[in-house]
């Protein structure tokens, strides 16, 4: 791809944040904001910049990075267009987690540690009912495992919040619907650090990835270890998803669309698919936030419903040119 | 103890409250419920009640009516005698079949739209239905008189509905002179939920000399945002004792000039957190947290 498109990619993604930053429900200049970014000025317009605006994009920013990363590498390791971290189980573990500690009432604070902690053990589970089913080196039955996963754990939620406490379904619906709105810094900065570790991983077997998705047999003929690698790949991926999901809830398609998306802009190499997911993963969703915010004041959209709407279109549109 | 407030948030999709008209003392079909069902006042005081709802339950217990009480809802234990009646599970989508299985000759239960299924399938049964909703004092007062008519006790039922506004308007005249500072009721965190101008919560900060700085959001609660209410720039945060420790230590609250100033008004969700009997006292208890020494 051209450094051009490249440079489009990183305009996009700074056009957002700036987007994201400057545009809120409390009306502020932009010198006002500036002032508010360099830490200066006005305590209170400080503050809404510093505690709310700039954490809430930073978190929009790493949670689409993420999701991108992991679809791309999830794709092209599984061959499958329809591959995404939510589909394999992990947003249904997530859930599970998140509907548990509501409705045991643990805190709010250790809600996305559950989260995470059931992403894991559903992929885990994935993971042993593929092997038990004897999936070495075909992809499709850890896809199918991970669908199977998904299907008990939206069972296991429906049995949990049938009888729970309103106040349990309420807060396990927010968290189902996916938010940025209550980032802070500590958060955001243990996820940076998380995503630099998985995505960093991801991006070094791009080249494995690459060959991943010229099939197993291809893939064996050239000396790859095609069980081993598809695990490896598979295992980062769903961390790296399920950290995202721990931090802002459910945000669904953009694990889906974004991969997509960036091979139509002319990207084929997965080192280079998985940067690029993670920028337009990125841009997509501060946009989905800043919609979210700005469409029915002063109440907020769910950051989930906002990229479902936008991912949607962009779906149909693939479908079409595919038929 | 949050749960009447959730209940209450949870309810708030219902069809409009019918106006029972004032003249209908003679006319006794004219009386509709909250769901526009016409209430027949019976023969005889019923015997066996259910209430599932914790506002009616309370009236119930207060006007001497208890003991013909035979269920209730899981949220109804606020008062100690009623915990002692038998518990059949939720208000909103109520279990039927525990509900006939009380042997109930009238069942009161709240105007939600969950709740629509239910009461016709109790009328089908031939039981008494009268479905309430309570939102503002002024719904207490007139469902406090209609329970009285029901159960035959209208002479508890119009000391109660005059000893609360009573009350209400000693705190209202104590606070009259007062400045009247700006108050951002908070009812849940996530999502953020404050209390509009449709609720009894509303009525009582405006009688208990302060003004909500969401009065002009017609529904009793609605979902906001942070910043929205930081550009509403409350004089002070009223928060529940359960979410007060989170607030304070949230850098996210932080950027609310009130919360950063310690501006937080604790209050007692036992005697404000729903529209029963309590109304005067969480009159009172508001005022003293607004205007300390206003109100004795």
């Amino acid at each position: 791809m051209s450094p051009w498109r490249w440079l489009l990619l990183v305009l996009l993604l700074f056009a957002a944040c700036v987007a994201g930053t400057v545009i809120g429900t409390i009306r502020l200049p932009l010198s006002v904001i500036w002032d508010g970014v360099r830490g200066v000025g006005d305590p209170n317009s400080m503050m809404v910049i510093r505690n709310l605006r700039l954490p809430r994009v930073s978190l929009a920013v790493l949670v689409g990075a993420g999701l991108g990363v992991s679809g791309a590498a999830l794709q092209g390791t599984m061959r499958n267009p329809l591959a995404e971290p939510y589909l394999l189980g992990v947003s249904g573990g997530a859930a599970v987690g998140a509907v548990m500690a509501t409705s045991l009432g643990i805190g709010a604070a250790l809600l996305p540690l559950a989260a995470f902690v059931g992403a894991i053990v559903a992929v885990l589970a994935a993971f042993f009912v593929a092997h038990a089913a004897g999936s070495r080196g075909d992809p499709r039955v850890l896809l199918m495992a991970g669908v199977v996963v998904g299907a008990f754990a939206n069972a296991a939620i429906m049995v949990l919040l049938a009888n729970a406490e309103p106040n349990a379904v309420r807060n396990a619906l927010w968290w189902m619907m996916g938010s940025v709105g209550e980032a802070t810094w500590s958060q955001t900065g243990w996820l940076a650090l998380y995503l630099l570790i998985g995505g960093g991983a991801l991006v070094v077997v791009g080249r494995e990835i690459d060959v991943l998705a010229l099939g197993e047999e291809a893939a064996a003929g050239l000396g790859l270890d095609v069980d081993t690698a598809i695990r490896r790949v598979f295992l980062v991926a769903s961390l790296v998803a399920a950290a995202t999901v721990a931090a802002a809830g459910l945000v669904g398609f953009v694990g889906l669309v974004v991969p997509h998306i960036v091979r139509a802009a002319g990207i084929r190499r997965h080192r280079a698919l998985l940067i690029g997911s993670a920028l337009a993963g990125a841009t997509l969703v501060v946009c989905a936030d800043l919609l979210g915010r700005v469409l029915r004041p002063p109440a907020e959209l769910p950051l989930g419903a906002v990229t479902a709407l936008i991912g949607v279109p962009f779906f149909l549109a693939k479908l079409r040119r595919l038929t | 103890m949050f749960r009447s407030i959730a209940f209450a948030l949870l309810a708030s999709v219902a069809p409009v409250a019918c106006r029972q008209a004032e003249s209908s003392r003679h006319v006794d079909t004219a009386l509709r419920d909250d769901f526009g069902a016409s209430i027949r006042i019976p023969a005889t005081p019923p015997q066996r009640i259910v209430s599932l709802n914790p506002a009616t339950t309370e009236i119930l217990f207060a006007i001497g009516a208890g003991p013909r009480v035979v269920g209730r809802s899981q949220y109804d234990e606020f008062l100690k005698p009623a915990r002692a009646v038998p518990n059949l599970g939720p208000a909103l989508r109520p279990n039927v079949e525990a509900i006939l299985g009380a042997h109930p000759d009238l069942v009161l239960l709240h105007a939600g739209a969950e709740n629509e299924a239910a009461a016709g399938r109790l009328r089908q049964a031939g039981i008494a239905v009268v479905a309430l909703r309570i939102d503002r004092i002024e719904q207490f007062e007139r469902d406090a008189r209609l329970i009285g008519r029901l159960t035959r006790d209208s002479v508890p039922a119009t000391i109660l509905v005059d000893t609360i506004a009573a009350t209400l308007a000693r705190v209202r005249a104590a606070t009259a002179g007062m400045p009247r500072p700006t108050v951002f009721m908070h009812a849940w965190e996530r999502p953020l939920i404050a209390i509009g101008g449709g609720s009894f919560l509303n009525q009582l900060v405006d009688i208990a000399g302060a003004r909500n700085v969401y009065e002009d959001l017609p529904q009793p609660s609605a979902v906001v945002t942070l910043e929205d209410v930081i550009r509403r720039n409350p004089d002070y945060v009223m928060v529940s004792p359960a979410a007060a420790p989170a607030l304070r230590s949230s850098e996210r609250w932080q950027a609310l000039p009130a919360v950063r100033a310690g501006r937080l008004l604790i209050y007692d969700t036992l005697v404000v957190g729903r529209p029963s009997v309590t109304l005067g006292e969480g009159a009172v208890s508001l005022a003293r947290l607004l205007h300390p020494g206003s109100v004795h």
